[in-house]
């Protein structure tokens, strides 16, 4: 059999690449550099995809190529200097978003593309949208030196538009569900 | 890899690249012990004067600097706002003098460089089973695949305006990402029969 | 069984017995096959199984039942040595590839030998550099023609010379010119080389060509007749089809 390793090398690089090319294509950003972008559905994809170890994996790969200088953050901004960013903690959001959304989907439903896509939802919002932003919110206090209050409400405004990505999140799974039949979900391919 | 490259060699082009990236660690750390906004005026001066020093060399980075001093001016505008301009400056500084100085690192080292000064930085890993060279590979991948969506996309998205007469926007994500899964194993499969057990 | 081998020698590619199933499907079933020749082609519809045996021989597909050896190990067996037996030219270059320049891709074929990065670049210019191809040591892959990338999955196969090389489907996004430096390659190579193909030209004048249908051999000899058979085959086949819609 194709060894397991040379195959989680590949999805986890697959999966860091996704998180790249949608921080790639052209978004907008916000003051104080919040990113409205597609980046943080890439983590929720890698997440339901690939379960928590391989997501992680892939985030942290993703994290590395940024740091070693590679425009992959939406705005083509790369380099160390976006570790210190006001917005650093969406960013260190993105791999315990990635382990939380694959944690939820190891062990959620996913036996036909329906359940599948449910869970994917679920896992999403909660291991996606609201660790990420409880990431980010911290690193808003830390960083540009918020008071909770100010961040919270300035992190709500993005709240809608991630919903709709775990809605994206939901339809793509379920559609691999579909084309992929043997495709196993939250990392149970790995195991 | 590492598309902010410069060929002008500049004075900085000669330092080797462990000892930049262990600088840079160094200096990005003291920037955040300090609070002090009149060192940290001092020290963006200084990361200004080091990164000028580089002259023409600079030209690939310019837009990304453009964005970087934006962004900074959007934080000291919103924390004036907040009647805290002073932390705002504080922020801003901080982000100019770190993005001043990881940018002059990417301008001025391969990528092939880093990669192989952060494989052996990794190597006493070995001892414990993790595989220092595999961060090359990786790396190698993800910018592997990274183009190849860009290709499949377009791909896709031709037999689709071929087909409707529109672009196909989101609704190539999911036949996109299973295109790119199999692909995937593809590559395992291929990737299986070069590497070391 | 009795052959000119002697039953100490090392048989490059044994399959005895052989019995693969994929899904609900049984690709093979008892299938055994003595792969000495150093040329040898290999035939037949799409889906009659050329790509699943080679990856049998490779160690990507384990058989149900029934065993698979190659240069005397088990293809399963997974030694730094599987390198050095067997190799495998997959149909699109693009699939293959990984690393940005020339010699960075040719060096990961040789990382099984354990030694740092740099080391291997540098015997991958030097490799280059014999071949007469110095100047591709730092090119971008990118900037490569598919003919060229095509030379570039030979090379990083040939440079952990392996005994025998499987070719699957190697000419088909080849144009001419690419085809007929292939086939110079492939003459000149010292390994046994088995090529899969539709273009029966390449494999006309291989001393072995196997036919492949729905599984079973349905012809093994001398290149120049199973190819012929096998043609006429397929006009027949045709035939009978236009013959049936009219």
């Amino acid at each position: 059999m194709t060894s397991s390793r040379s195959s989680g090398l590949a999805y986890v690089s697959l999966f860091a690449a996704l998180v790249a090319v949608f921080g790639l294509i052209p978004k907008i950003d916000l003051p104080l550099g919040v990113p409205i972008t597609l980046q943080t559905l890439g983590v929720m994809l890698a997440g339901c995809m690939l379960g928590p170890k391989k997501a992680l994996q892939a985030l942290l790969l993703f994290l590395a190529a940024l740091a070693l200088g590679l425009p992959l953050l939406s705005g083509g901004r790369g380099g160390l200097g976006v570790f210190v960013a006001p917005a650093s903690g969406y960013l260190i959001g993105f791999p315990i978003g990635a382990l939380a959304t694959g944690l939820l989907m190891a062990y959620l439903p996913v036996s036909s593309p329906r359940r599948a896509a449910v869970s994917a939802f679920v896992a999403s919002a909660v291991g996606g949208v609201l660790t990420i932003h409880i990431c980010g919110v911290i690193g808003l206090v830390a960083l540009a030196k918020l008071s909770w209050t100010q961040a919270l409400w300035g992190t709500l405004v993005f709240v809608p538009g991630d919903l709709i990505k775990c809605v994206l999140c939901a339809i793509v799974v379920h559609s691999v569900a579909r084309g992929l039949p043997d495709w196993r979900f939250g990392g149970r391919a790995f195991r | 890899m590492g598309s902010f490259y410069s060929d002008h060699r500049t004075w900085l082009h000669a330092v080797s690249a462990s000892l930049k990236l262990i600088l840079l660690a160094i200096f990005g750390t003291a920037l955040f012990v300090f609070d002090n906004t009149v060192v940290l005026l001092a020290c963006t001066a200084l990361c200004l004067l080091f990164f000028a020093s580089l002259g023409r060399a600079t030209l690939p980075a310019r837009k990304l600097l453009t964005m970087v001093v934006a962004a900074g001016l959007l934080i000291t505008a919103f924390h004036a706002y907040m009647q805290q301009p002073l932390l705002g400056l504080v922020s801003a500084l901080r982000l100019l003098s770190a993005s001043l100085l990881g940018i002059a690192l990417m301008l001025t080292t391969r990528a092939n460089d880093l990669l192989d000064v952060l494989e052996s930085w990794l190597s006493p890993l070995n001892r414990f089973g993790i595989r220092s060279n595999a961060l090359a590979l990786q790396l190698a991948l993800m910018l592997r695949f990274t183009e190849h969506f860009f290709i499949q996309w377009k791909r896709l998205d031709d037999a689709h305006r071929v087909r409707t007469g529109k672009s196909g926007g989101f609704k190539l994500l999911a036949p996109l990402t299973i295109r790119m899964l199999t692909s995937a194993q593809r590559v395992a499969d291929a990737l299986d029969l070069r590497l070391p057990p | 069984m009795s052959d000119a081998m002697s039953p100490l020698a090392p048989c490059p590619i044994h399959m005895d017995q052989v019995r693969l199933v994929r899904g609900t499907t049984t690709v093979f079933d008892g299938l055994t096959l003595r792969l000495n020749e150093s040329r040898i082609g290999l035939i037949g519809d799409n889906g009659a199984g050329k790509s699943s045996l080679f990856r049998l021989i490779c160690g990507l597909d384990k058989p149900a039942s029934g065993s698979v050896s190659v240069w005397g190990q088990d293809a399963q067996s997974r030694t730094a040595e599987r390198a050095g037996r067997v190799g495998m030219m997959f149909q699109n270059p693009d699939d293959q590839i990984i690393f940005p320049t020339v010699e960075e891709e040719l060096a990961l074929s040789l990382s099984p030998n354990g030694l740092p990065r740099k080391v291997n670049c540098q015997q991958a210019r030097e490799v280059l550099t014999a071949r007469g191809l110095g100047h591709w040591a730092e090119r971008a892959i990118g900037s490569l023609s598919q003919g060229q990338r095509q030379h570039v999955c030979w090379l990083a196969l040939m440079i952990a010379s392996p005994r025998s090389v499987l070719l699957d489907e190697p000419f088909s996004s080849l144009d001419l010119p690419g085809r007929t430096m292939l086939d110079v390659e492939i003459l000149k190579a010292s390994q046994q080389v088995i090529v899969s193909t539709h273009l029966l030209d390449h494999v006309r004048g291989f001393e072995r060509v196997i036919w492949l249908d729905k599984g079973q051999v349905r012809a093994d000899g001398n290149g120049a007749s199973v190819c012929a058979a096998y043609e006429a085959d397929v006009a027949a086949r045709c035939q009978s089809q236009h013959l049936n819609i009219d």
